[in-house]
């Protein structure tokens, strides 16, 4: 990828012929592009941009449902040499408050030349895409509709120029733009290709992830363009509403590659009916990969021991630490190692006392697992400190700093958040993780953390074990830190969704038992649990227990906890 | 009312757990704050069951699910027959 200086001359060089993107709606409705079809079609989207005076520079925003035409219109965007980013498109399971918000807040700045909105984007909501003199908007067409080939002159745009700004994750206001050169995608992708052992002629990737996230941008939007791959993809929403379909979709085009949050590596198995497992095939997959989130070992489990029947392979199953400040992977599990990426048992005692990881045999009593996140690329760095910024040894937990050749060099317009998190020319992800043999583990994210009498401790490990127990509804537990003030540490507080509302005429008994899971697992006491009806946990994104909204609910409905933020307590 | 609509209210009901509300098919649900817009993915799938349809979730609006009748009504529209 080295030859190429910029991202569209990628995609000029990729074989006409060639199937690129085909979008799945259901099974009558799908559409396959190949690449000389797509490139026709982003050079007609090229033209009416420039129509509308988009010059090279200019920031194109794009709120279009995923499919071809957003594409088209980005790919069209940096044709021309302008700047595009993708927002989160509204849709009935985003609060349209917060949405509203957080459109306004992002629009603004962004300071866009031009807003491409769909036809069927709510009226409504256009007075809250920030618009001021200089900026239009503009109803994207699909780009079907040009008869003869439309000329666009070649992009002479050198490694060194923007390419696009991606968002880090979340779809609210406090989104923070990330500015790409195209040097910078290329060299990610060089490395990703080469650590996936990309082959052009037998890779597909399966692609549910939205555009505006940086696993479905880079792995499943900008990888195959410059790697010149065929991607099947379908939009976040229909996956979420049917889960199946992504054991439909990889059956029937025989995918290769495919990245995930962990969450989704339960959701999969878990919403689609067991009776219909049999119908699909997973044997094609060479790589599954659990992105995005802490990896969690019993998740991974979860996915393949459900799935291992119809013929997905244990070695697919990978993991890999991203962001988009990285332009994507920081790291990416050996895929060659046949059992997957390593898994180590350490002393949880040590772990939360020293931060230490120290090994231990597998399963022992008081033990904790933790899942590989792989190895660095080639040209990536790590760094492990301490709270006060001291260099930490392997084997040692502290945040996560890194340094690489396609590190990003700021967020755009915010020189105030760029100085909190680029110190140095190190990337401080704010992640908590250790280094151990040469792979990068990931255990959690810094503000998640519980400190408990000097001990840390992470609300995901109490959530296990309280999910474990018959009477709880499993994914439907979250665990909170309360500081209190006259102990000066915090105090553990567990919300519980029982599996009915009959089990909570008699609390005291589940409440005993849970309590007694937890100190068994993890020697700490819980100071008060809620159990709350199925449903009362705030969800997010495709049914994830949302850990700062359910806190917020928990505060307003229990004034008497008084709870401060999480923000203010760790940083 | 249809026996659909009676089904698909107390599914709602079912839901919110407030079983002595009274719902019709013109109460207001996400816009008076009687149902948060996580739990429209229950109630989109509930519709597909209730309709025979698959619908496209792509071509929703919360303001399309807000009652009853509307959530009907957006079945009608948008709604492809199931296989």
């Amino acid at each position: 990828m080295n030859q190429f200086r910029n991202l569209i001359e990628a995609l000029d060089t990729a074989p006409p012929d060639r199937p690129f993107v085909t979008a799945w709606i259901d099974e009558d409705e799908r559409e396959t592009v190949t690449f000389a079809e797509f490139r026709r079609r982003a050079r007609f989207q090229a033209s009416v941009l420039r129509n509308n005076n988009v010059t090279a520079g200019d920031l194109v925003v794009l709120i279009m449902p995923q499919g071809i035409p957003s594409m088209t219109v980005f790919a069209g965007a940096m044709m021309l040499g302008a700047v595009p980013a993708f927002l989160a498109y509204p849709n009935f399971k985003v609060e349209p408050s917060k949405y509203r918000s957080g459109l306004a807040g992002v629009t603004a700045n962004l300071n866009a030349k031009l807003v491409v909105i769909d036809e069927g984007f709510p009226n409504e909501l256009l007075s809250y895409v920030s618009l001021d003199d200089q900026t239009t908007v503009l109803h994207a067409s699909d780009g079907k509709v040009a008869a003869e080939e439309i000329e666009i002159p070649t992009l002479e745009h050198l490694p060194g120029a923007l390419a696009f700004i991606q968002h880090s994750a979340g779809t609210t206001g406090l989104q923070k733009g990330v500015a790409l050169t195209h040097g910078a995608v290329l060299r990610q992708l060089e490395h990703l290709a080469q650590a996936l052992k990309i082959d052009p002629h037998t890779d597909r990737i399966y692609n549910w992830l939205p555009l505006y996230h940086d696993m479905g941008l880079i792995a499943c939007f900008m990888l195959p363009m410059v790697c010149h791959l065929t991607v099947v993809m379908q939009s976040p929403l229909d996956w979420v509403m049917h889960p199946e379909t992504m054991l439909q979709i990889i059956s029937e085009y025989r995918c290769t590659l495919a990245w995930m949050p962990n969450f989704a590596f339960q959701f999969v198995p878990r919403r689609t009916p067991r009776s219909r497992w049999a119908q699909y095939d997973l044997s094609s997959v060479r790589a599954l990969i659990n992105c995005s989130e802490p990896v969690r070992a019993s998740s991974v489990h979860e996915f393949q021991s459900a799935f291992a029947s119809i013929g997905l392979k244990a070695d697919a199953m990978q993991s890999s630490y991203a962001m988009a400040e990285n332009v994507f992977a920081v790291t990416q599990s050996d895929i060659s190692q046949p059992l997957g990426p390593a898994c180590i048992w350490a002393d949880a005692q040590q772990f939360r006392t020293k931060h230490l990881i120290v090994p231990v045999v597998e399963g022992a009593t008081g033990s904790l697992s933790f899942k590989s996140s792989g190895q660095l690329l080639p040209d990536n760095e790590v760094r492990i400190v301490s709270d006060s910024g001291e260099l930490l040894e392997d084997a040692h937990v502290g945040e996560i700093l890194i340094k690489s050749d396609s590190l990003f060099e700021g967020y755009y317009n915010r020189p105030d958040l760029t100085a909190n998190a680029l110190i140095d020319g190190w990337f401080h992800t704010g992640d908590l993780g250790f280094y151990f043999e040469n792979e990068l583990f990931v255990v959690g994210r810094k503000k998640d953390l519980l400190i408990v009498g000097g001990e840390n401790l992470y609300p995901q490990d109490i959530e296990e074990i309280v999910a474990s127990h018959a009477a709880i509804h499993d994914g439907r537990v979250v665990a909170l830190g309360v500081y209190n003030p006259d102990l000066g540490t915090d105090d553990i507080v567990v919300v519980a969704e029982v599996e009915q509302t009959g089990l909570l005429t008699s609390p005291a008994e589940i409440e005993r038992e849970l309590r007694n899971l937890v100190v068994a697992g993890l020697g700490v006491a819980v100071r008060t649990i809620f159990l709350k009806p199925p449903k009362w946990i705030v969800k997010s994104t495709a049914g994830k227990a949302s850990r700062s909204a359910t806190r917020e609910k928990m505060l307003h409905e229990h004034p008497e906890l008084n709870l401060e933020s999480e923000e203010s307590q760790f940083t | 009312m249809t026996p659909e609509a009676q089904q698909m209210i107390e599914q709602i009901v079912r839901l919110i757990r407030k079983p002595n509300l009274e719902l019709d098919e013109n109460t207001p649900l996400v816009s008076s704050g009687l149902i948060d817009s996580m739990a429209l993915v229950d109630l989109l799938q509930k519709l597909e069951d209730l309709t025979h349809t698959r619908i496209p979730p792509g071509k929703v609006q919360p303001k399309d699910l807000d009652t009853v009748a509307l959530m009907f009504a957006t079945a009608q529209r948008v709604g492809k027959p199931r296989k």
